[in-house]
């Protein structure tokens, strides 16, 4: 064979090669297809957004510790940690906390009902609804009788009792302490609130007084986070 | 043989690297392309093995063959028949009748060489 043909068939071999690349790639492809609407796409971009300035904020947070400690002598840089503790220890509600803020007090309400024959109790139920509606007020810390709330605190119904961090809740009256950064605020909405209702259908009754300083106990018990993983499974379109 | 083949791979390689891609709705029209391609090609092995292989009748067999498929495809869309079937059913066939003769030859070829080389020892 020629020198020549044989270049011109191996020329021809490498374009069909290339078309066959291109067929392949081409139909593997579309795995999955795409369906999000505009809003849908418009909503995830929003949030991958928010995302991105939360972790560039972190991030700045992050360098200026580090720049703390890097500029700090050895005890200072142990100061700096020992504040750092103590802010995560505040945050997770380990430490005492002192504000402004309401108390509510839980009472019996006996309103016309000649024929009660049980105690009033508070229910886990009830309380679930109350910190919910708490927490969208905008509270900042909550104790319910002596126990802290923290983001990991179980409320129970166990043997016709209330338990709130593994310990029985007292019977009524008891306190409900609240701390929030706009205390009036908080108790506006709590008179109007759902709750207030709800209690009262169980023969409760709420009285929010906004008091100047609280004091919350702390969290008593250690948090278990061995367990603890990040979710990062989030569909589209939930936003 | 070897260059052929070496640069049918080149080709591949270069294909899968830069990531190419066409549209959905095209990979119609590159199918049926690549049905006359390989019509091509083994139609020049058969021509080579039976000793009339033409340079000119290869390279514009194989460009008009590739384009002749997809504008057939192409009509068969606008017309809406299935027109790319007729490419389809003739280059295969035809990919079946040169492959059948390319095999044929080969073997004959090995069977001759066999009874020279047994002449050969008598």
């Amino acid at each position: 064979m020629k020198i020549r043909s044989k270049i011109t068939i191996s020329l021809v071999c490498a374009f069909a090669g290339l078309m066959i690349a291109i067929q392949l790639q081409s139909i593997q492809e579309p795995n999955e297809r795409d369906t999000r609407d505009l809003w849908e796409i418009r909503s995830q971009l929003q949030l991958e957004q928010k995302q991105q300035q939360q972790l560039y904020q972190q991030i700045s947070e992050s360098e200026s510790v580090l720049e703390q400690y890097m500029e700090l002598s050895e005890q200072e840089q142990l100061d700096t940690l020992k504040e750092t503790i103590e802010e995560l220890e505040k945050e997770s509600g380990l430490t005492e906390v002192t504000g402004s803020g309401v108390v509510i007090t839980v009472t019996p309400l006996y309103t016309g009902m000649e024929n009660i024959q049980e105690y009033p109790t508070v229910t886990p139920d009830l309380l679930n609804r109350l910190l919910n509606e708490l927490n969208i007020y905008g509270a900042t810390d909550i104790s319910i009788g002596n126990e802290r709330i923290i983001n990991v605190t179980p409320i129970r119904f166990v043997n016709g009792k209330t338990y709130v961090n593994n310990h029985a809740l007292p019977t009524v009256p008891m306190e409900v302490k609240v701390l929030s950064n706009n205390p009036n605020r908080l108790l506006d909405y709590i008179q109007v609130s759902q709750s207030r209702d709800d209690f009262a259908i169980e023969n409760l009754e709420l009285t929010p007084v906004v008091v100047d300083n609280i004091t919350l106990p702390k969290y008593e018990g250690t948090i278990q986070m061995d367990e603890v993983e990040v979710n990062e499974l989030e569909e589209t379109g939930e936003n | 043989m070897w260059l052929p083949a070496l640069f049918l791979v080149v080709g591949l390689t270069l294909g899968l690297l830069t990531n190419i891609t066409i549209p959905d709705q095209y990979t119609n029209y590159l199918s049926i392309a690549l049905l006359a391609a390989f019509d091509t090609l083994f139609g020049g092995i058969r021509a080579h093995l039976e000793g009339k292989f033409s340079d000119k009748v290869f390279i514009t067999g194989f460009f008009f063959n590739v384009s002749l498929a997809a504008l057939l495809a192409f009509l068969g869309l606008q017309l809406g028949i299935d027109l790319y079937l007729a490419a389809v059913f003739a280059f295969g066939v035809r990919l079946f009748q040169n492959i059948a003769i390319i095999r044929s030859k080969i073997i004959d070829e090995k069977i001759i060489l066999k009874k020279i080389r047994n002449f050969k020892r008598k």
